[in-house]
């Protein structure tokens, strides 16, 4: 057996695979007599799990249509001006410190792409939508048995006379809601599932000054966002239910919300 | 379709696994592989008969970005005032991430662009040190020293979030 001193670097080069196999024997007898370069090196080893797991979905995904067209030519020849986006994404990223749920919001605009007030309204919502709806135990901030208390809190805090709407006729049960941060402003969101445990969501907020509405899909088989914008208020109801139902329950929740705001 | 066609289309998964770890946003990536696709379309005579596919794609893409990254740099922070931060993380909505995905890919993007580069392309990619060094274009002993920092900003980084979370949970 070779006999050397070892040191942190073999940490990185054994995990990469790059410790001689002669040495791995002394490097292993060197790890357990060293308990905190043991610690050392699962840290990195369940590190590196992290990041390749985080990742690992990318190699599933189609190949979009222009990447394929370019490679096989079929890009019209004004089509093929060089990208000049991404590094705009390169240069903010010199200037973020890791973005917490704050940035993740502030975050979902794109880049340099064009920003209406819907398509903000409705992109918080769906953001909102999935981060929230897929959580078992942590859903919702306060649960329905509060109701009460749910509606005057957040009435408070979002500064609208919110009444939760009742979706059962829709077969949707109020599950609870939350406060979610919405641009400068603040927005509450409800969440509601049906007997299947499919789950829509309720998204409300003061910032809005023009009037319009609409459906918006951020993504092809992502859930879907109907909304409506007033002077002071919007709303969107996100779920992935077939689009027809979306629209029903939406209509139907927007209905009663605005009744109750004016109530 | 001729053979180094049908061997560029077959990098592409790895080549937009690498440039998301390296800008997060996705379309901001697809457009990183883009550029690197045209180069290299350009550039298909310089490909010589024999050499990985993989090596040379991504030596240009990791070239592209690494100029970009400069450039930015130098223009300092008056040519990134514009940029609003909301225009800037840019974390498509159709990601559905764990949050345990969604910390250490923060974490990922707070480290410097050639922390980032080495660590990706050995920890995700599997490129050996002399691979990974000669794509970035650096000693091995630079790469190394990089991977090294890399991995101790990372853990200093998700530590910080992981505190950062208990003292959330304790204050509710």
């Amino acid at each position: 057996m070779i006999r050397r001193d070892f040191s942190e670097r073999d940490i990185h080069m054994a995990l990469d695979g790059e410790l001689p196999s002669d040495e791995r024997a002394a490097y292993d007898a060197w790890l357990d007599a060293n308990p905190e370069m043991k610690a050392k090196s699962a840290r990195f080893t369940a590190d590196r799990a992290a990041l390749r797991a985080a990742f690992a979905d990318v190699l599933d995904e189609a190949v979009p249509a222009r990447l394929r067209k370019v490679v096989l030519g079929e890009v019209p020849v004004k089509a093929s001006v060089p990208r000049s986006r991404w590094w705009l994404a390169a240069a903010a990223a010199v200037l973020l410190v890791t973005g917490g749920l704050g940035g993740y919001f502030a975050g979902i605009d794109g880049i340099g792409q064009e920003d209406p007030a819907e398509d903000r309204l409705a992109e918080q919502a769906i953001a909102a939508h999935v981060i929230y709806a897929a959580e078992k135990r942590h859903a919702v901030e306060v649960p329905a048995s509060d109701k009460d208390h749910l509606q005057t809190w957040l009435s408070n805090r979002v500064g609208l006379k919110l009444v939760a709407p009742d979706l059962t006729a829709d077969g949707f049960q109020l599950v609870g809601g939350r406060l979610l941060p919405a641009g400068e402003s603040k927005a509450a969101m409800l969440l509601y599932e049906d007997g299947n445990g499919q789950r829509i969501s309720l998204f409300v907020t003061t910032e809005s000054t023009e009037n319009a509405k609409g459906t918006y899909a951020a993504a092809q088989d992502g859930p879907e966002a109907v909304y409506w914008l007033d002077k002071g208020y919007g709303c969107a109801v996100v779920g992935s239910l077939p689009r027809e139902r979306l629209a029903e329950v939406a209509r139907s929740a927007y209905t009663q919300l605005v009744n109750g705001l004016a109530s | 379709m001729d053979e180094k066609k049908a061997a560029i289309l077959g990098e592409i998964p790895r080549l937009r696994r690498y440039a998301r770890s390296l800008l997060r946003d996705r379309d901001a990536a697809d457009d990183l592989v883009q550029d690197c696709l045209e180069r290299a379309l350009v550039r298909l005579d310089n490909w010589q008969t024999g050499e990985s596919p993989r090596r040379w794609l991504f030596t240009i893409m990791h070239h592209l970005f690494i100029d970009q990254m400069r450039k930015v740099n130098r223009r300092g922070e008056a040519a990134m005032l514009p940029l609003e931060a909301g225009e800037a993380v840019a974390q498509p909505a159709e990601q559905v991430e764990s949050i345990a995905s969604r910390e250490i890919i923060d974490a990922l993007q707070a480290i410097s662009p050639d922390r980032r580069a080495a660590l990706v392309m050995v920890a995700i990619e599997g490129f050996s040190y002399a691979e990974a060094a000669n794509i970035l274009g650096v000693p091995a002993g630079t790469l190394m020293s990089r991977i090294a920092r890399g991995r101790e900003e990372l853990r200093g980084l998700l530590d910080d979030t992981a505190r950062r979370r208990a003292i959330r949970i304790v204050e509710k």
